[in-house]
This record gives structure tokens, C-alpha cells and sequence, in this order.
């Protein structure tokens, strides 16, 4: 327990940075990221930009499934509808892109809703094998709509701010990051409120929730919509990001991953949708990185690339066997440390 | 009890691993020196995941060249260097691959190991300008100048691979009936359209197109599709093994026929002999010889002095991809010129009528951003190899 916290009202006690501590903390972090661009070379804000992009996404996965537990197993084909969407309205009218992206993130929402809707009937595993069936709608509509490019898929030129073109990894930064603290900081605010106690709720019991009056349906279908929306503005931003679509960029194994991002993450905290992508995107260059410091002379790239793999795999299954509340237990432990130091506990 | 003895051990072992993480990540950032003049070959190349298989031979085969080149004095007395890293044939990561290598490299030549990666990076490519790319690519999108003016193809499109295909079944059988079948994906596609049309300007009878789900297993109501048309010929495009063997079994049974046909990924020799009895007869389109061809040729004697065992078709895929880069190179330094991009193209392009030392067999002429030639081999399952069954074709 922090010292010197105690509130004298329901405001203060809700706030997210609640202590100066913390408020510090933020503020830094804030800096951090303002400078980050000016500090790092291009490979390094490619990876921060993607680590960004990962991050919105897993956040609207985690108020779906971490805080709805509605286990979800579409939201790359929610993404891949957002993405889609920005390239049709940049093809075919040219409009603005924050335009584009809430268009992105409203036609994910209701693809979303729509996918949504068995929640009523289906519970759990069920739920995940029909949200699987998004994946593959996703796909048909992608490869038979005739104004999506087919299999070929689509261009997206970059965004352009005030005839300056969005075109490298440091300029797009800039819309990334900020769109997606945004994005973050909203979901955060939505559990302080009525709405985020009842997917809470939901999550727990969801019978007992129905009981105390939350109208089912329309609270596990604004979960659904809520986080298509932000795959929705990830894919979006994705589709910015990397300039072209195809109907092959949104697999299933990508909702995989981002299912297994909020696992290791920690299922139900901001923090831990927030973690477990930044996990799940940076430990394989990591690896990667490290591999090349060790002196391992002539060509071993062929044994070394597959051990790479499974030393992922193995990092993920240990890291739920030792924490299965995910890193965000991991660094709530680290936290804890630092708050009780010299006690132990 | 002391505890300030016993707990500076345990702090260390709390902090040992962060601490290094971060001071590792910081001199990560560091990029490593230059080796001054040094000609920089980067790979994206798929070394792990579904096209391993071809990422390793691809691997091997530019390693070789630079290798031996290099034994050979370098380019214009620069030394040439391959900086690979493995993608697992995800474009996100090959991307960063791209990104990291660039960052650390000056890099004017590159190997990309999907039709994604080629057209993500086009821009970037665009933008830098001193990069000549390639890759594993054949995709008829990529073989457009205009588009793609920083890239080429290590052989035909996939469009002129089935013109070298129809071209020879006109002149076998005037007036066949052929039957196309192709998976439902963006590599299936690719050729379709275009070769529908050229099939019946070479007077053939298109007889079926059959579309098929990329993983599929059970083929059964596609090859009664396939009996239906009883085609003389039917080409396979957009897969790699998997469902061309049941399709094969299954049409044997029913007593089709039908020769049956496939394109460059099909055409290992492992990948072929993997089909049994059914492979025999099998036939193909080659740009390249296979390890194996007793026919004269310097340079496959000198890669069979280098590697004892059989080496695949991507292995000379990527022979022959690090063979083009350099010879654009060696044609820009030798002319006096930078290495950028418009210039290593134009370098590229003059290369005409060049010897490949054998690998093809005969000399060829880069047209637009592909080298249009190839050869029709045949399965022979007894001997366990592939035979010449027609001359080198080349389309105009």
C-alpha cells in the first residue's frame, strides 16, 4: 500500500494517476515519447510504430475479452475491415484521414455488432469458433467485393497533413502514437464508468448481471463494437502504416496472436493489453538481436532462425506457467518491491 | 543474522537480467562499423515457417555466389558482403528485417522473400534510391517497369511461365483441350486471366478453370470437374505439392487422359518424386537446370564442386538472383557510375545475350523487369529425375 494516499472524495479515488508518484511517472513517459522519434534510428521507430498499432488493437481485444469475457477470435478481420476501408475512401474519394479512420473504426463497429450478435446464445469456446466464421466473411468479402482490388488487394497512399505526406516512419509516428494513447487512455476512462462495471460484470456472472438489471444484448453488443472500433482504427492505421491491403494481411493466426498478447499480458488490466503487445511484437526482434551478439562463426542463420521460434514459445508458456496473471502481475510484483522497500511484503 | 550479506546476492539476482536487457538493447542501437567499399547484399529470406523450405536452398545458393565471387576478387575489386536475416515469410517482419539491415548497411542490393514484402516496400524503395531489389517473387504485377522500376524478377512471371507451357503444348498437340487449376489465393490467381486469353490466340481450347481452396485435402468434386472437360493437358498453378497428387491419383482411376503440368514451386525434384508412381510423366517449366543436368555446364559443375549433395530449384533461384544483382553492379561501377537505383537498373537491363555459365541454358536477355525463358523437364520416377522434354523456349 502506497503512504500519504488517502482520498477525501469518490473523484480523487477514481482518477488513473492518482499520486504524485505516479502523475511523475506519466509525465515522463510522456517526454519518453516525445523524444523517442528525434533518439531512434529508422529500424527502431519502425518497431514503435508497430508496437503502437499491436497495442490499440490488443487493448479493444482485451475490453472484449479480458473485461466482457467474451473470447473473441475476430479481430483481425476487424482490423482487416478498418484497414480496408481507409484504402477504399483514400482510392476512390481522397477524403481526410482522421475521416478515414473513424470511417475505418464505424464499419469495423458494425461488422463487429453483427459478428456479435450469437453472444446472446453462445457462450465461452462456442463463442470464439463463431467469431471464427469472421475471419472467413472477412476474407470472402475482401477477395469478391469489386471495388477492393480482388486478391490482388490494394495501395493506400500515405495520409496527408497540410500537403505534407505521411510517408516514413518518423513522420507517421506522429499519428500512431498519439491516436493510440488516445485510444488507451479512453479505455482506461470506460472502466471508471457505468458501462465498464457492467462488462465487468458480464464477465463474472453474466446471469447475476442480467438480474441486477444490465440489459444482456446490448451491453455484450457494445462490447463487440466498442472493440471492432478500435481494431477498426488500428487496422486503419496499419493500412497507413504499411501502404498496401490485401486480403491475405489479416489471417486468423493474427487474431491468434493478438488472443495470445492479452493472455501473457495479463487478461482484464489496460496494463496488460499494453504489455503483452509489446511483448509479443518485440521479443522475436529481440531475440533476433541477440542471436547476433553471440559468436557463432560461418553460416548457422539456418539452425538459428527455428530456435529462435521456440525459444518464443518457450518464453510464453513460462511466462504463464510462473505468472499466470501475465506481466502485468509480473510488473505489479516489481511495483509492489519498490513501494514496501526495506519490508519484504 | 547478517541479512545485508544475504540480500545483496538476491538484489543482484533481481536485477542481473533487466539491467542487462537494457544495457543490451542500448548497444544494440549502436550500429556496427562499416566495412569500408564493401558491396552489401541484404536478404529477407524465409528461413523458418510455411516456405522454409525454399528460404534455405535460397539461402544457400546467394551465400555460394557472393562466396565465390568474392574468391574471384570482388566487384571491381570491392569485396561483396550478404547480410540475411530469417522472416518466417511474414511481411511485418520482413519489413523490420528490411529496416534493421538498412539501418546498418549501406545496402544497394536486396533479396525479398514474398510478393507482399516486394509491394509493401516499393515505396521505401522508391524513396532511398539506391537499392536494386529482387526476391522469390515471379508475380506478373511485379514485371511492370513503370511500377516497379527498382525491382526485377530471377526469371519469367508467372503469366510468361504459362506461356512457355501453352506455347509448348501448341506445338505438341495443335488445338488441345487444356484445363487450368488453381488455388484461391493471390499466387493461384496471378496468371489465370491473361493465360486464358493466350491459350486461345495459340488456337488451344480452354476446357476447365478449376479453383480450388488454398489448403485443400479432399479434391474429389474438382476432379469430376476435371473429367467432365477431359483436357489433353491440365496445368497446376499456386501450389506447392498439396492436392496435386490426389488430383493425379484421382484422375489416374478415372482413366483421364490428361498430361499434367506445373509451375517453378512445384518443380523440385524432391518435391516432385514425392508423388510416387503418379509422378511419372509429371512435366513443368523450368527457368533453370536442375543440380543434376549432365549437360554441359561450367558453372553447375562448379556448384556441384562446392556442394556434394543435391542442392533444389530455389537454391538456383538464388544463384541466379545473386548473379543478376552482382552483374548490374559490376556493369554500374565499371561504367563509371553511382550505385543507384535508376542506374542499377539500366545496368540490368543492358544485360543481354549474357552467358549464366549454364544454369540456363542458353544465353539470356532480361525483358521489362523478367527474363522470359524456360524449359519444359519431365519426371522420370525411375531414374528419379527430371529429363529435358523440349527445348529452352523463350517468349518475346
Amino acid at each position: 500500500m502506497r503512504i500519504a494516499t488517502a482520498k477525501e472524495s469518490y473523484q480523487l479515488d477514481e482518477a488513473l494517476f492518482d499520486s504524485a508518484t505516479q502523475r511523475t511517472w506519466a509525465v515522463l513517459l510522456g517526454v519518453a515519447l516525445v523524444l523517442y522519434p528525434f533518439l531512434a534510428s529508422d529500424y527502431w521507430l519502425y518497431l514503435a510504430c508497430l508496437v503502437s498499432i499491436h497495442v490499440a488493437s490488443a487493448t479493444g481485444l482485451n475490453i472484449l475479452t479480458g473485461y466482457t469475457g467474451l473470447v473473441s477470435l475476430g479481430q483481425a478481420a476487424f482490423m482487416g475491415l478498418g484497414a480496408y476501408t481507409v484504402a477504399v475512401l483514400e482510392h476512390y474519394f481522397g477524403t481526410m484521414f482522421l475521416f478515414n479512420l473513424l470511417a475505418g473504426g464505424v464499419v469495423a463497429m458494425l461488422g463487429g455488432i453483427v459478428v456479435g450478435i450469437p453472444s446472446l446464445r453462445v457462450k465461452g469456446l462456442y463463442l470464439a469458433i463463431v467469431t471464427i466464421a469472421a475471419s472467413f466473411l472477412a476474407h470472402f468479402l475482401f477477395v469478391n467485393s469489386g471495388f477492393t482490388g480482388g486478391t490482388g488487394g490494394m495501395t493506400v497512399p500515405p495520409a496527408q497533413v497540410f500537403g505534407l505526406a505521411l510517408d516514413t516512419s518518423f513522420r507517421i509516428y506522429w499519428l500512431i502514437v498519439p491516436v493510440t494513447v488516445l485510444m488507451v487512455l479512453g479505455a482506461a476512462n470506460l472502466f471508471r464508468t457505468r458501462i465498464g462495471r457492467a462488462f465487468i460484470a458480464i464477465r463474472d456472472r453474466d446471469i447475476s448481471a442480467e438480474v441486477l438489471g444490465i440489459p444482456l444484448l446490448r451491453y455484450k453488443l457494445l462490447s463487440f463494437g466498442l472493440s471492432s472500433f478500435y481494431a477498426g482504427v488500428a487496422g486503419g492505421l496499419w493500412a497507413y502504416f504499411f501502404r498496401v491491403v490485401t486480403p491475405e494481411s489479416f489471417p486468423l493466426i493474427m487474431s491468434i496472436f493478438f488472443l495470445a498478447a492479452i493472455i501473457v499480458g495479463g487478461m482484464g488490466s489496460i496494463l496488460g493489453g499494453i504489455l503483452g503487445a509489446i511483448f509479443m511484437t518485440m521479443v522475436p526482434e529481440v531475440l533476433r538481436i541477440m542471436v547476433g551478439w553471440l559468436p557463432i562463426e560461418g553460416d548457422t542463420l539456418q539452425y538459428v532462425a527455428p530456435v529462435r521460434t521456440i525459444v518464443f514459445g518457450l518464453l510464453i508458456v513460462g511466462f504463464l506457467i510462473f505468472e499466470p496473471h501475465g506481466l502485468a502481475e509480473v510488473w505489479r510484483r516489481v511495483r509492489r518491491f519498490f513501494h514496501l522497500w526495506p519490508f519484504r511484503n | 543474522m547478517s541479512h545485508t550479506l544475504t540480500r545483496v546476492p538476491a538484489f543482484l539476482k533481481r536485477w542481473a537480467a533487466p539491467v542487462g536487457l537494457c544495457l543490451g538493447l542500448s548497444l544494440a542501437s549502436l550500429s556496427h562499423a562499416q566495412e569500408g567499399g564493401e558491396i552489401v547484399i541484404g536478404g529477407s529470406i524465409p528461413m523458418s515457417g510455411v516456405f522454409a523450405f525454399a528460404g534455405v536452398g535460397i539461402h544457400a545458393g546467394i551465400g555460394d555466389y557472393v562466396k565465390m565471387i568474392n574468391e574471384q576478387g570482388g566487384i571491381a575489386g570491392r569485396k561483396v558482403s550478404y547480410v540475411p536475416e530469417d522472416t518466417g515469410y511474414k511481411v511485418d517482419v520482413s519489413v523490420a528485417a528490411f529496416k534493421k539491415i538498412t539501418s546498418q548497411n549501406t545496402v544497394n542490393l536486396y533479396y525479398g522473400d514474398s510478393t507482399g514484402f516486394s509491394k509493401t516496400i516499393n515505396p521505401e524503395l522508391e524513396r532511398m534510391g539506391n537499392i536494386l531489389m529482387t526476391g522469390a517473387s515471379f508475380a506478373t504485377e511485379i514485371n511492370d517497369p513503370e511500377k516497379f522500376p527498382a525491382q526485377f524478377l530471377v526469371g519469367p512471371d508467372y503469366t510468361e511461365m504459362f506461356g512457355i507451357l501453352l506455347k509448348y503444348i501448341a506445338n505438341e498437340k495443335p488445338g488441345a483441350t487444356v484445363a487450368f487449376v488453381y488455388s484461391d489465393t493471390e499466387f493461384g490467381r496471378d496468371p489465370i486471366e491473361t493465360s486464358r486469353k493466350r491459350a486461345e490466340e495459340l488456337g488451344l481450347k480452354v476446357g476447365a478453370e478449376i479453383m480450388t481452396p488454398p489448403g485443400s485435402v479432399d479434391v474429389s468434386t474438382e476432379v469430376l470437374k476435371l473429367r467432365r472437360a477431359n483436357p489433353d493437358y491440365t496445368i497446376f498453378h499456386g501450389y506447392v505439392l498439396a492436392p496435386i497428387p490426389e488430383f493425379i491419383a484421382q484422375g489416374k482411376q478415372m482413366g483421364l487422359k490428361s498430361r499434367y503440368m506445373g509451375t517453378f514451386w512445384t518443380m523440385d525434384n524432391s518435391t516432385v518424386m514425392k508423388m510416387g508412381e503418379n509422378a511419372d510423366g509429371f512435366m513443368g517449366v523450368m527457368p533453370f537446370r536442375y543440380y543434376y543436368d549432365e549437360e554441359e555446364a561450367p558453372m553447375l559443375a562448379k556448384i556441384r564442386e562446392m556442394r556434394p549433395e543435391y542442392q533444389s530449384t530455389a537454391y538456383m533461384q538464388g544463384f541466379m538472383a545473386a548473379m543478376l544483382m552482382t552483374e548490374a553492379a559490376k556493369r554500374t561501377l565499371e561504367a563509371g557510375k553511382e550505385l543507384i537505383s535508376a542506374n542499377l537498373k539500366a545496368s540490368l537491363q543492358s544485360i543481354q545475350n549474357f552467358d549464366t555459365g549454364g544454369i540456363i541454358g542458353i544465353p539470356i536477355s532480361v525483358k521489362g523487369n523478367s527474363v522470359p525463358v524456360g524449359r519444359i523437364y519431365r519426371a522420370d520416377y525411375a531414374a528419379k529425375k527430371m529429363v529435358p522434354a523440349s527445348d529452352w523456349i523463350v517468349l518475346d
